[in-house]
This record gives structure tokens, sequence and C-alpha cells, in this order.
């Protein structure tokens, strides 16, 4: 050991008692030694980061300095002397002078030559730049509570904040008054840091799709996680020959039968709002029914269900945000409205007056506001309730 | 002692780095003497610093920390850094420097520790471009030879090296704000494939192969093909000067799109496992990218393809029937290593309280060093034999996937999932050493090289928060020095202990130094 029967190492900051035995001295002394090195490892690292920063800097600014003094000449390598208090330019070379870290204060990007914002703009350590200088677009990242390293923020997808009007924001004219994007919350009002959810396309309907719903639109859309595919197969396994004699066997994949809960546990749910859930709901609702055995004729009625569950979806959009504006589609999902088996809606009527009633009086806030939100909600519940069965491992 | 060849083993002249834009040539201006003086000074001093890096990274530790000056008596081995001399071979305490330099006129050192030049004219550390290349290439391949591999910056566009004038014509320079930090949005229910997308996006050697035009997305013709979308995602975030959330809309697609079969039990709109996510993925680029045969689980599978370059090692298992004595080996390809934590939890329950936690080397060590006891059939004896069972590493991955199996399915009357919380603590430096075939084989106590090529280090952390059927997953990746927590769209700056403090699920570590 350096420091030999010393009480302490290197650092000096891990000191043994005065009448510690030996081995206790060598313990305080190999620890004080060990702390030593850490903090020894980690000023290196930084100085080398620094010191090779600024002695680029130096390199870049006299670099620069050379090539305006020898203007019309387009050789990357002009022929000129040039010296600062930092460097020395000659024959194409840079050679320093003294030590970067004393000599050379700022710190110049090596890619795009400006100068690096030392410190952040906001929240921890934050120190406000210079308003004269363009600065590198490398800024240090700001660390405050409720904001992201860039300090952007997002509208809280609480009330007034739903997705209808973000939809509406992109496509109405901001200046008028009289449409939802008016309100608050809305783009212009906000500062340019708080940003919110953005929509998009589906690769395969091409429809605008907030994000947030995209998952679940492209479930239904593409993937067969929708409910035709899910009817078809569970039509396939009725089929197939499963018949083990559970009760709602029939038309449920097995994996998500032992999830399934109790007729009646949900579908009392005040939780049903839009066309998405409908959606869903309308695929729960057959094993949450035994009555309903496998359908005779799958063919018809996955079209006619299908029809109402796409209407349901594009009115709801038309009504809250006139944008997607199908119009003669809410022709068509009246049609289809009336058309499907009026028994598969009565138990689902609960939810839709309730909606209009808020959308006549409130306005979108309250409608909106609950879809995000509930969203997530519904997303636990049916979680919880389907797919304990497989669950990750 | 010291190999430190008298004279330089090459007859070459040792040429400096040739002057790039934007950097200075020397380090400082002594050490610009020092190379100027003349090609021997020159060819001594580059030799003996590479003499120097050797004896400090091939050999025991203990002969560079051993301090012994070539005129004084005393031999010290210290725990802190001593210096070795460039210019003879003396070793010498920090206080002995100054005397040594006085007297020999020896002013350059080298930190036993690091491999750092020390200029004693400055009273600092000098960072000179032709050394420090020597050192990085030394640290990171384990010889001098010039291939690049540069420890910190991999992706360093190097505008010199090809036509200038060409290549900034044809190209646009990316921001200094694009640099790969942003996070994904939910889609609903999806923060299991934006964890294992952050992971991806953050593993440097996939970076490296999209940035490289691996797999351009613009010469692809496979419809809603996911490796595109990962090029496409790669571009998005290293190439655009956008910090809003990402959208992952066409890798969305492409996973609603995919036939894959064992990927069924996923295609659902509901929270799902990021394990069996990340293995999709793997899978699904293996495809577009390599020899288009099907990882088969359990068979030692070869393909060059990125994925299994990247992420792909291989598992030997060894037998030994009790009876007989014969052995089996047998061989398989890994993509990660899931490791069981409820055995471990339950031994450990029972001698400690509850709240036992357990260290991610102990939970390698139940796998890959103890052996276990099955029946086999076997081939000597003809018959149904006991037999012990051992496995460990054969070809360790670049990138060192770890699952910790919190998700636990309980067999018997009451069949359900639970989810183990037990905290497992992992460390940022992993030596994997101990866990190879190599290591079962051979004593490794005295091989640093070797156990240089087995260190990993830690780059990403996915954290499942919340119960077995719901909840939700947040990841951390780091980024140089700079540990970045992710939640959806959110990115913040994560220090140390966050990350080491998270319950973690899935672990990615890479190799320190590529081979």
């Amino acid at each position: 050991m350096s420091s030999g029967a010393d009480r302490t190492g290197k650092a000096g900051v891990i000191v043994a008692p005065e009448d510690a035995n030996q081995m206790e001295k060598l313990a305080h002394s190999v620890l004080d030694d060990l702390l030593y090195n850490i903090v020894h490892d980690l000023l290196l690292k930084v100085h080398r980061d620094e010191k090779m920063a600024r002695a680029n800097t130096a390199a870049i600014k006299i670099e620069k300095m050379a090539s305006d003094a020898s203007e019309p000449s387009l050789d990357s390598r002009p022929d000129v002397r040039i010296e600062t208090d930092a460097a020395i330019y000659e024959d194409g070379k840079v050679l320093l002078k003294g030590n970067p870290l004393k000599t050379t204060k700022d710190i110049l990007c090596p890619r795009c030559h400006l100068p690096r914002l030392l410190h952040p703009t906001d929240g921890k350590n934050a120190q406000k730049p210079d308003p004269g200088i363009i600065y590198c677009k490398k800024h240090p990242y700001i660390e405050k509570p409720g904001f992201d390293i860039y300090g952007q923020t997002w509208v809280a997808p609480g009330p007034g904040r739903g997705k209808k009007k973000k939809d509406m924001e992109k496509k109405l004219d901001p200046n008028d008054t009289g449409s939802p994007a008016a309100m608050e919350g809305s783009a212009k009002d906000r500062p340019p840091n708080v940003l919110s959810f953005p929509s998009a396309t589906c690769s395969k309907c091409k429809r605008c799709i907030l994000v947030t719903r995209l998952n679940n639109h492209m479930g239904s859309c593409i993937g067969n996680s929708g409910r035709n595919a899910s009817r078809a197969a569970a039509q396939k396994i009725s089929n197939g020959g499963s018949n083990n004699g559970s009760q709602n066997n029939d038309n449920t994949p097995p994996g998500s039968q032992k999830g399934t809960p109790l007729p009646g546990s949900r579908a009392a749910s005040p939780r049903k709002r839009d066309g998405d859930e409908f959606d869903e709901d309308a695929d729960e609702s057959d094993p949450t029914n035994p009555k309903k055995k496998p359908k005779p004729n799958p063919l018809t009625k996955k079209v006619i269900l299908k029809t109402k569950a796409a209407a349901a979806n594009k009115k709801d959009k038309v009504k809250a945000s006139s944008m997607l504006a199908v119009e003669q589609k809410l022709e068509d999902s009246k049609e289809a409205t009336v058309q499907v088996a009026p028994k598969k809606i009565t138990p689902k009527t609960g939810p839709s007056p309730a909606k209009k009633l808020k959308l006549g009086l409130g306005g979108k806030p309250n409608l909106s506001a609950a879809a995000p939100k509930k969203k997530k909600d519904r997303d636990l519940e049916s979680e919880s309730s389907e797919t304990l069965s497989s669950p990750p491992r | 002692m010291s190999a430190r060849p008298a004279t330089p083993a090459s007859p070459k002249n040792v040429k400096i780095k040739s002057p790039e834009p934007g950097q200075p040539l020397y380090g400082c201006e002594h050490l610009q003497r020092l190379f100027n003086q003349d090609q021997t000074t020159t060819n001594t001093s580059v030799a003996h610093y590479k003499a120097i890096l050797r004896n400090i990274l091939e050999i025991s530790p203990a002969n560079a920390q051993t301090a012994k000056s070539a005129d004084g008596p005393a031999i010290i081995t210290s725990l802190t850094s001593t210096y070795m001399c460039l210019q003879c071979p003396s070793i010498l305490t920090e206080e002995d420097c100054v005397k040594h330099g006085s007297k020999k006129s020896h002013r350059f050192y080298v930190d036993s520790r690091s491999g750092a030049l020390y200029c004693q004219m400055c009273d600092d550390f000098v960072w000179d471009p032709t050394l420090e290349e020597l050192r990085l290439t030394k640290m990171a391949t384990g010889n001098f030879a010039t291939r690049k591999y540069k420890q910190d910056d991999l992706v360093a566009p190097d505008p010199i090296k090809d036509n200038p004038s060409y290549i900034s014509t044809n190209t646009t320079i990316v921001s200094c704000k694009a640099n790969g930090l942003r996070g994904i949005y939910n889609a609903g229910a999806t923060c299991y494939q934006n964890v294992v997308l952050q992971s991806f996006l953050h593993n440097p050697i996939l970076r490296n192969f999209y940035l490289s035009e691996g797999h351009p997305s613009s010469s692809c013709d496979i419809p809603y093909c996911l490796s595109c979308a990962m090029d496409d995602m790669f571009q998005d975030f290293y190439a655009v000067e956008n910090t809003n959330g990402y959208t992952a809309a066409n890798i969305l697609s492409g996973f609603w799109i995919s036939e894959k079969k064992a990927f069924e039990n996923l295609v659902t709109t509901k929270e799902q496992d990021a394990h069996e996510f990340f293995q999709f993925l793997a899978e699904e680029l293996h495809e577009r990218n390599g020899d288009g045969k099907k990882p088969e689980i359990g068979s030692e599978h070869s393909c060059k393809c990125i994925i299994h370059q990247t992420f792909y090692g291989k598992l030997q298992s060894t037998t030994t029937c009790q009876h007989c004595g014969g052995v089996t080996n047998q061989v398989q390809s890994f993509l990660d290593l899931s490791l069981p934590l409820e055995n471990l939890a339950q031994k450990k329950g029972k001698k400690a309280v509850k709240t036992a936690s357990m260290t991610l080397q102990e939970c390698l060590d139940e796998e890959y060093i103890k052996e276990d006891k099955c029946e086999y059939r076997c081939h000597n004896c003809s018959s149904m034999q006991q037999a012990r069972r051992q496995t460990s590493i054969k070809l360790l991955p670049n990138v060192l996937s770890i699952q910790l199996k919190r998700f636990e399915f309980k067999q018997g009357r009451n069949e359900r999932a639970a989810k183990i919380d037990t905290p497992v603590s992992f460390p940022l430096q992993l030596n994997m050493l101990p866990y190879t075939s190599r290591a079962r084989t051979q004593d490794t106590s005295e091989s640093f090289e070797l156990a240089r090529s087995c260190t990993y280090d830690l780059f990403s952390v996915v954290v499942h928060v919340g119960e077995i059927d719901t909840g939700h997953y947040v990841s951390y990746c780091r980024v140089r020095d700079q540990w970045f927590a992710f939640n959806d769209h959110k990115v913040e700056l994560a220090s140390i202990s966050d990350v080491l403090g998270a319950r973690a699920y899935l672990l990615f570590y890479i190799v320190r130094y590529l081979a």
C-alpha cells in the first residue's frame, strides 16, 4: 500500500480510528484507495471529453480563420499561417498552443461548427441562453418534473381535450369560433412545448386514426382479432369437434373461456361509449350469452353486423367531428342500424342516448374527455377478464 | 515483468495520424516536439506506448500496478494508478514522477489503470489523436490492427475518407438535434411493443446495421415488411429533427399483418408480454434479413443475418450417465437466456424472510454452473438411467438478452398466473466468463484477455409495473453514459440508481469489445 501503515488511502476520506488494529487500518486504506480510483476514473472521463472538445474547438476556429484569410482559393488546406492564443495553423496543420482547457472557453459542435449550449434552458441547472447567439441544435437535456428531456409536455387526456377535438384542430379553420376547436385546449392557445397526440393513417383502410386508438383499429381492420375473425375461429372450433360439454365452449376460443365473466357482469357496464367499443362489445356479447349456439348462418349475420359496427363507428365520428365527413355514410349507417337484429342492440342502447344527451347539453368536453381514459380502463378490464388464461409468461 | 522490447519490433516507420479537419495534429506542444525530433524517437515512443498498453491489458494488473523505478530500490504495489514512463521501462508512483522527470528529462507517463498519457510539462493528461487511437483500438479489439471500432462514436460520419465534395453534394447533413431519443406513442395497450422497440433502437449493432443501409426500405418489395418498418423507424429517430413521439404505425400494421403462427395468441388488442414480442420481432427480422430458414428452437441454427449476429448464442448441455459415465453433448442456439426466479426465490425464502432479494449472478449460477439430475436414455446402457446434466454457454452473443421469468403459471387446483416481484439486482457490467463452456474445461483465472472479451455492459432494461394481467411497461436505455427513462411517448433523464433499482423483466447487455 502506498499509504503504508497510515490509517487511510490516497483519497484520505475513509480514515480508520487511531486505535484500530492493522487489519482495520488496511481495510480502511483499501476502501479509501478504491474510492480514489472511482473518482479518478470519473474525472478522467470527463476530462477527456472536455479537453478533446476544447482542443477540437480551437482547431475548428483556426481553420475557419485560415479559410477566411485565403478567400478565393477553394483548396481545403489553404496555404497561410495563422496564430491564435490557442493554436497555430501552418501548412494545413493545426498545432495546439498551451492547454486547451485554459485557452479555449467555449465548445463548438464538430459537425455544425456552432457553439454548444452548455446549460439546459429549463428545469434543473437552467441558465438563460444568450439570445444573440445561434447555438448548435444539440441542447443539454432538461430535467424538470412533468416535462421530457426536450422540455415538452403533453395535453393531458382529461376533460375537454379528447380525440375528437384533436382531429378538428387539424382540419378546421382555427378562427372559426363556433367550432369546438376554438375552445380551451386548442392548439393555438397552447404554448409550443405542449404537444397533443397525433393521428396516423391506417395502412389498410387509409383512414386517419388517433394514435391511441390505432392498435384497436388495426386489430379490427387488419388483424384477426376483429369480430369476424373471432367468430370464424369460434365456428371452426365448434365444428372441429370440441364437444367437451362446457356450457359456453361452442363459440369461444378456448383461450378466452376461463376469463369470461358471468353473463351480466359486463352487460350493464356504464362504460360503453363509442363506436370501437360497440365493435368489441358485440364480440363479447356472444360468449357471455350461453343461449347463443353456433350461428346457423354465420355468413349473413356477419355481414350485417359488420355494417352496423362500422356504421356506429362512422356515425360517432361524424357527429362528434364533422370532418371525417363521408356524409352519405351517415345515411348508410342509419339504414344499417335498422337492419341489425333489434335484440342485439337493445342491451346496448343504454350508453347511446346518454352520449347523445351529453353531446346536446354540454358540448364535446365530456364525451371526448372520457374517451382515452376510459379506453385504458376498458383495456384493463377486458384484460383481466379475458386473457388471464393466457398470461404473459 | 513487462515484455517491453528494447528496440521496436516493427522495422516500419510509425506514421503520425494525418491531419483531419477540426482536430489538432498532436495532443500538446510537448508531444509535438517529441514526435518531430526524428523518426527513430517517434518509432520508439509509439512502440513503447504499445508495449505499455500490452502490459496493462494483457497480463496481471499486479504488474502495472507495481512501481519499480529503475534507479530506486523501492517496490510498491498500489491499488491506485502508477505512472509508466513512455521513454524508459520505469514504473513510478505519482510522487516519484517529478523526481524521475527532472533527473532523466522523461516527461511523458502512462496512467497504469487507463492507459491515458500524462504530460509533465502540461501537468495534465493529454489526448493525442495518434496515441489515443492506439489505446482505443487496443482496448476494443485486443490488438493494434487498424480495424476501426471507435469506442464511443460508431456512427460518426467520416467525410474525409471518400471524396468530400461528392459526399457533400449528394447528402444532407443530419441535424445535430437528431439523436435517436424519442418516445413512441402508445397505440392502445402497445407499451409492450414500445419497450422492445426502444431496446432495438438503442442497440448499437442494430442501429449501425440499419443506418448503414442494411435493409434499405426503398429497395425492398415485400409488402408490409417489418424490417422496412424498422428501417423507416431508425431513419426517423436518427435523421429527423423531431422531438415529438414517434407513431409506430408501420411496425404495428406489419405486426398485425404478419402471419406468424407462433404469434397467434398475441394478436389481440390486449396487453401482451414484451418478451414474446421480442421473440416475434427477432424471428420476423431474421426471416426478412436472413437465410429464410425458420429459427428452430432446440437445434443449432447458424445464420449470417443481422439478428443472428446480434442476439444468437449457443448453449451446450452435457449429460453424464450416472451408470456408465457416458457423456452426451448437445448444442443448441438461443436468442435469449430465460432465468427462472421461482425456485431460487423459494429456496431463499426458506432461509430468510419473505423479502429475500437475489442477484442476477445467482440466477445465472443456478442455470449455467450448477448441475441438475434428470432421467435419460443412455445409448451405452440402452436403458433409462439417472444422469447429471449441466448447461453452459458455448458461444456468447454480441447482445445478451436475459429474461427474468417474473410471470409464473401455477399449476394445480387454483390454476392461475402469478407475478414474482422479488427484486433481482443486476450489474451495469457483467462478466459472463464463468458461465461459458471454456471456463468449465480450463482454468481461466489468468486469462485476462478472455475475461475482457466476456465483459458485457448493460444498455437496456425493460420493467413491468403492475399486476400479472394488467400493468404497464417502461424501459431504460443508455446512450453513451447517460441513461434515459422511456415511458411510451415520454423520455426523461434517468440516474443509474433509478435503473439499478428497477424490477427488471428483460435485460439487454452488449459485449464491451467487438471481436
